[in-house]
């Protein structure tokens, strides 16, 4: 089970770097034409910016499946090991939930760019295929969040720890 | 309870959630977003806000700087450079007293030209510079302080995830920052140099020594490092000649280390893969602390907090540099149990506007208009202007009069009290940014919690880590000088974007 939610979270990782790249690429091809006087490729930054936001969408499970959010660890580290599994296990839940509610408005607000028909400025894309490929990362993100915090909350109820935090 | 009130009450509940290991940005997204409900009497505001503010936020054509500096630095990493400009540094400075350090501190400084992130700086460079300085005799304290603030070099020296995220939050100028940021981050490095010879005049038994390297291979060292002066120069220089955006300029960093790292054999499809994951793992860290900080935020400014303080601050009549000093105290003290980024992103829009309400001094009208009639006079008296107006204009100069309209109209400048003060906020905005970023670097090499001490202590559990703090407070003090010279001297910092 745990292999699997890591090998998804890994794979959207790879998904999400994989976009970087080729943005990356594009942008170095389009600055390259701009240069030379070929022009630039025509709404470079517009795709820079949806795939940017696909991509970090991509990544919130990898950083979720290996606790890798920013904490201030130096008071809590002083608790009884029960409490602090107990806290985490609240944590994790809180944080599910909330994955849970940025994956809901987030889809709702795909559909109202797909009702309003609103197009991006230059290429003149629907905006609501850059909300939706950013949505299914989301989506992805809170399945990862609610199983993290099944994880916690059965370590809490268990009282020992079953997945290590950090990288595998 | 009045909307003000909810605002300053957020702070307590915020701080204690952070204290309890609650993942910073969760914390400060959830406050914002039951702030927002308590502030605006139900969700819709809240609900209809996260419809778009996720996308939007994440979108963010500048923000999009940041993954990929940090693909950029792992790219570094794979490049083998660090291991290129350890090299170069040692062959010049190794058989010094403390050199092999020295060289250590050189070359973080060199990968910090390439590296926006300090963490990966002091990973890089620790993996190499480590087992050296262990060789030549230097004590292991010594050697992972050494190390431990040779990484805070990553971030003091453009490019720098931090600074982004400071002009972002603060609307400045990413290229003038990383100007800004260039001359303190070479103070920097010359600081650690010096800490480090006093360390081995107190202590000398426990660095090593080393024989000299001859000039054929000091040189051949050198030129090898080549290719990291390329990407510098093309990604800071481009950036500042105005070739590219800095998004555009973190692209072209990004291809650039990763054909170096192509080349040189570092980068294979597993490695890429390596690289992938790492810089999710940050990136998705980073952007929800963005996250939650965008929506803490804009709870705050619902509630009036940030402007109320500042109006407050202003009311006491502190004088500005003691405003700015308690300030920086505070970065200092949060600095030991916070990260850096999380500190930025938590304070800034609460301190920057009292920054921006105190008047530091840094540009002066008169000064400005003096500058302005020299210039426009130095190649004699522009045709069809009387004598009589020149006489005016120098005789107001002279005096210390603020020149008329009509005097400016005459020989062509402009410059107003508006212009002045805009110049004035953005300097003080770049200055206290600069500051702001040295203050909470520290935070990684100060104890208990650096990061920076404890990823290079990681790397040799044979060293005692009270023996790095103990080593370690030679660099803290060295910044710490650092910042009181900075503070006392604007121009530092400044003159570059003047």
């Amino acid at each position: 089970m745990h292999t699997a939610m890591l090998r998804l979270a890994q794979g959207m990782a790879v998904l999400g770097g994989t976009v970087l790249s080729l943005l990356i690429l594009m942008t170095c091809v389009s600055i390259v034409g701009r240069e030379i006087g070929l022009g630039p490729i025509p709404g470079d930054f517009e795709m820079v910016e949806a795939g940017v936001a696909f991509a970090i969408f991509a990544f919130i499970p990898l950083c979720q499946i290996t606790s890798g959010h920013a904490t201030v660890d130096i008071f809590a580290n002083r608790f009884p090991p029960g409490l602090s599994r107990i806290m985490r296990a609240v944590t994790e839940l809180v944080f599910a939930l909330v994955l849970i509610l940025i994956a809901w408005r987030l889809g709702s607000g795909t559909l109202s760019k797909l009702n309003v028909g609103e197009t991006s400025f230059i290429l003149q894309f629907p905006v609501w295929w850059a909300f939706g490929a950013s949505f299914a990362g989301s989506v992805i993100a809170a399945f990862v969040g609610v199983y993290m915090a099944g994880v916690r909350i059965a370590e809490a109820a268990q009282g020992r720890p079953l997945i290590p935090e950090g990288e595998p | 309870m009045s909307d003000l009130a909810i605002g300053i009450a957020s702070f307590p509940v915020l701080l204690a959630l952070i204290f309890l290991r609650v993942p910073i940005g969760l914390a400060m997204f959830v406050v914002g977003l039951v702030g927002v409900n308590l502030v605006t009497d139900g969700w819709t505001v809240a609900l209809g806000r996260l419809k778009t503010e996720t996308y939007t936020t994440f979108s963010n054509y500048s923000l999009s700087i940041v993954p990929m500096f940090l693909l950029m630095g792992h790219f570094a990493t794979l490049g083998g450079m660090s291991t290129a400009l350890f090299k170069a540094a040692e062959g010049w400075l190794g058989h010094r007293k403390g050199g092999v350090a020295m060289a250590s501190i050189g070359a973080c400084a060199g990968f910090g030209a390439i590296c926006g992130s300090s963490l990966a700086t002091a990973a890089t460079m620790g993996r190499v510079a480590l087992p050296e300085l262990r060789r030549y005799g230097y004590a292991g304290g010594f050697s992972q302080a050494t190390l431990a603030a040779g990484g805070t070099l990553g971030i003091l020296i453009p490019p720098s995830v931090v600074l982004v995220i400071y002009a972002i939050l603060t609307e400045q100028n990413i290229a003038k920052l990383f100007l800004a940021a260039f001359v303190p981050g070479i103070l920097a490095a010359l600081g650690y140099v010096i800490a480090i010879s006093i360390y081995v005049r107190f202590y000398p038994d426990r660095a090593g020594t080393r024989p000299r390297v001859p000039y054929a291979e000091r040189l051949r060292a050198l030129v090898a490092v080549w290719p990291v002066l390329l990407v510098f120069l093309l990604v800071v220089g481009g950036i500042y000649a105005g070739w590219f955006t800095p998004t555009e300029g973190a692209a072209v960093g990004a291809l650039g280390t990763g054909l170096i790292a192509l080349f040189n054999g570092g980068l294979t499809g597993k490695t890429l893969i390596e690289s992938f994951h790492v810089t999710a793992r940050s990136t998705a860290m980073i952007f929800f602390i963005v996250l939650g900080a965008a929506f803490y935020n804009g709870f705050l400014a619902l509630t009036q907090v940030p402007s109320e303080l500042a109006d407050w601050v202003v009311a006491q009549g502190f004088t500005p540099l003691m405003v700015l000093a308690l300030i920086l105290v505070f970065y200092l003290l949060l600095g030991c149990v916070m990260d850096s980024l999380s500190m930025i992103l938590l304070t800034i829009p609460i301190f920057f506007p009292v920054i921006s309400a105190l008047d530091f001094g840094l540009v002066n009208l008169l000064d400005m208009q003096a500058a302005a009639v020299a210039e426009a006079l130095q190649n004699g008296i522009p045709e069809g202007v009387a004598p009589e107006m020149i006489a005016s204009i120098r005789e107001a100069v002279a005096n210390g009069v603020e020149l008329t309209r009509e005097q400016m109209r005459a020989i062509d400048i402009n410059v107003s009290q508006g212009r002045v003060n805009r110049i004035a906020a953005e300097q003080t905005a770049i200055w206290f940014g600069i500051l702001v970023l040295i203050v909470v670097e520290v935070g990684l090499i100060t104890p208990p919690v650096g990061m920076n001490l404890f990823i290079i202590n990681a790397m040799d559990r044979t060293t005692k880590m009270i023996e790095t703090y103990k080593a370690v407070l030679f660099f803290v003090a060295s910044d710490i000088i650092r910042v009181v010279i900075l503070v006392a001297f604007p121009a530092i910092t400044l003159f570059l974007i003047r």
